[in-house]
Formats: structure tokens, C-alpha cells, sequence
């Protein structure tokens, strides 16, 4: 049951107050919604983002794990070490934030840069099987950064989702029902006003009528 | 003479600035898309003073889909107007070059009428997944 808002005096002026009031919390009610079905959408579409990289994400750090085991059998894990160790590589990642409906969230970009050509290795000790450890061992880093981005996004639409759900709840079962209750109430008191105003009205008109007879 | 109690009024200025915050984020002056790729960091400054970055693989597929003298006249971030009213929402498109984006994204024609164009709510999610940075939503 929604409760009537205090109001000092039931004044004409205090009901337009009310009525204007009424059609802001409207307005904004439909907008919160709004953003919140927008917001949801957007959620749903990264858990699935999400769940797809994880499965690749999985998917490459097995094959990194076989081929590794593999050149360290060929090679042997202390030849394995020295070339890893020689190897010049640099991985940069740029970050920022983007806006997604109101709420910030994290973005890392992978900064391409080319390798300076200062790779120490030793011919012999280097392989094609190297190379490819090499290059899934990069992959797995590359979705492992994305992955990132996407778990913080994720907790942070989340929080924000919670946030807007319980404003939209309070504006449509708490606010709104009262203004419109304290709305009623006040047009029921002016009627009611009216009506005695009008009653009053007529009875004074009758006694006048019934002195001038008189006075006839 | 107290004509409104103090948790009223709370109220009414709660409403407001919800009314202010819910459009916070949007750009204050959006660049070009040429503009944008000749940064080393592309970004633009939104009204709340934070700062929104564009991914630079999606400002190179969009200049792989539009020609080179249309990449002047492509602003963004491309804003997608929520409106509470109707269904879908809509794209303020001047020169027509965001429906043409769009339509090659989505896959299929649209109408172009009044500088806009009419998206569907179904139609969003291809459009988002491949302008994650590209596109805001603003809520009218």
C-alpha cells in the first residue's frame, strides 16, 4: 500500500508541486529502465564474450603446454631456459577506459612493436619447435590481456546493474505510487471543499430570499 | 511559512540530478575519424570530464568500409539515441555515411529518412559487438 507524502497544507499550489513532480519521476523512471535493459543487454553479450575466450584461452595453453613439453624434450629444459631468456621481446599494452551507458570501464590494447633484431640465440640450440612455443606462448598472453579487460568490465557492469535495479524499484514501487496517492488525496480534499462551498452557498442564498420575503 | 518538508525536497533535487547523471558520459565535441587515426591515442573527452578511448583496430575496419573523403565527414563516437517512447532507437546520420556503416555491419539496407536512421533493439547486439568503442548509447 503506498504511503501519502507529508505535505504541510492541502494548498492548490502544494497539488501542482505535486504534479509536477509526479511527471519528472515519471520521465525519469522510463529512462532508468531504459539504461538498465541496455545495461543488461550489455552484460549478457560479454559473459558470452567472455565464456569464448576462456575456451580458447584454455585451448592455447594446452597446445602452449604440449609444444613446450615438446621442445624441452627436443632440446632440453636448461637450452630451453637460455633461449627464452635470450630472446628480445617486448609486449606493451596500452590501457584506457571507455564508456559503456554511464559506466567506465577498463580497455587494453596490444601495442604492436617490431623487435629491435638484438634476438640472442644460438643456432644450433634454435628450432622451428622453439619458434612455435614461442608464438602460442604469446597468443596465450594476448587472450589472457583481453580476458582481463573483460572480467573487471563484467564486475563493474554488474555493481552498476545492482545500483540502477534499485532505483528503478524505488521510483516504480515507492515514488511514484506515493505521488500518486497524495495527488488523489489532495483532489479528493478540494472536491470535498468545493461541495461545501457550494452547499454553503445555497443555504445563505435562501435566507436571503426567505428575509426579503419577510421584509415584504 | 515551510510550504515543503526537507525529505520533499531532497526528493525533487534526487530526481533532478539523476535526470543530469544518466547523460554524463557523453562526448563533449566528438572528432572525425580521420582525426582519430592520425592520433597516437585516439580518444575523446566526455562531459563529465573522463576520458573515452577508441580501440584502434575498429577505427581502421571503419576506414576499410568507408571511402577516403567520407572519413572526414564520419564523427564519432556514432551516438545511439534511446528513445523511452518507441521501441528502437535512433542514429542521427547527416551525410549518411553512419547508415551505410551500420547497414554493411547489420547486413542489411536500412531507411534512411529525416538525417536518421530507425534501429531495432534485436538489431543492437551485431551493431555493438563490432563498435564496442565506436558507438554510445545517450538516453532521450
Amino acid at each position: 500500500m503506498a504511503t501519502k507524502i507529508q505535505i504541510a497544507r492541502p494548498t492548490k499550489i502544494e497539488l501542482a508541486r505535486l504534479k509536477r513532480r509526479h511527471k519528472l519521476a515519471l520521465r525519469i523512471q522510463k529512462i532508468v529502465k531504459d539504461r538498465l535493459s541496455i545495461l543488461v543487454m550489455e552484460f549478457i553479450q560479454m559473459i558470452k564474450e567472455s565464456a569464448r575466450l576462456r575456451s580458447r584461452l584454455y585451448t592455447e595453453m594446452a597446445e602452449a603446454h604440449t609444444s613446450f613439453s615438446m621442445t624441452a624434450g627436443y632440446h632440453g629444459y636448461e637450452t630451453l631456459k637460455k633461449e627464452l631468456i635470450g630472446r628480445d621481446y617486448a609486449f606493451k599494452v596500452h590501457a584506457g577506459t571507455r564508456n559503456v551507458a554511464g559506466v567506465k570501464i577498463p580497455l587494453f590494447e596490444r601495442v604492436e612493436e617490431v623487435s629491435a633484431g638484438k634476438d640472442i640465440h644460438n643456432p644450433l640450440d634454435h628450432s622451428s619447435h622453439m619458434e612455435h612455443t614461442q608464438a602460442l606462448s604469446q597468443r596465450c598472453l594476448e587472450t589472457l590481456v583481453e580476458l582481463a579487460e573483460l572480467q573487471r568490465s563484467l564486475e563493474l557492469l554488474g555493481i552498476e546493474i545492482n545500483k540502477v535495479k534499485r532505483i528503478n524499484n524505488a521510483l516504480e514501487y515507492v515514488v511514484i505510487p506515493g505521488l500518486d496517492v497524495t495527488i488523489k488525496y489532495l483532489n479528493m480534499k478540494f472536491e470535498e471543499r468545493d461541495r461545501e462551498e457550494a452547499a454553503r452557498l445555497k443555504r445563505v442564498k435562501l435566507l436571503i430570499e426567505q428575509r426579503e420575503a419577510y421584509a415584504y | 511559512m515551510p510550504t515543503d518538508n526537507d525529505p520533499d525536497k531532497a526528493l525533487e533535487g534526487y530526481l533532478i540530478d539523476e535526470l543530469k547523471s544518466v547523460n554524463a558520459h557523453v562526448p563533449r565535441k566528438r572528432r572525425s575519424l580521420n582525426e582519430l587515426l592520425a592520433m597516437n591515442d585516439p580518444h575523446v573527452l566526455c562531459s563529465d570530464g573522463t576520458e573515452h578511448h577508441f580501440r584502434k583496430k575498429e577505427l581502421a575496419y571503419l576506414s576499410e568500409i568507408i571511402e577516403q573523403d567520407e572519413s572526414d565527414l564520419l564523427l564519432l563516437p556514432i551516438i545511439l539515441e534511446v528513445r523511452s517512447e518507441h521501441g528502437d532507437i535512433t542514429i542521427q546520420s547527416r551525410h549518411g555515411i553512419e547508415a551505410k556503416v551500420i547497414s554493411k555491419i547489420i547486413g542489411m539496407p536500412l531507411l534512411f529518412r529525416d538525417n536518421s536512421v530507425k534501429v531495432f533493439r534485436s538489431q543492437i547486439n551485431a551493431l555493438r559487438s563490432v563498435l564496442k568503442t565506436t558507438s554510445q548509447y545517450v538516453f532521450i
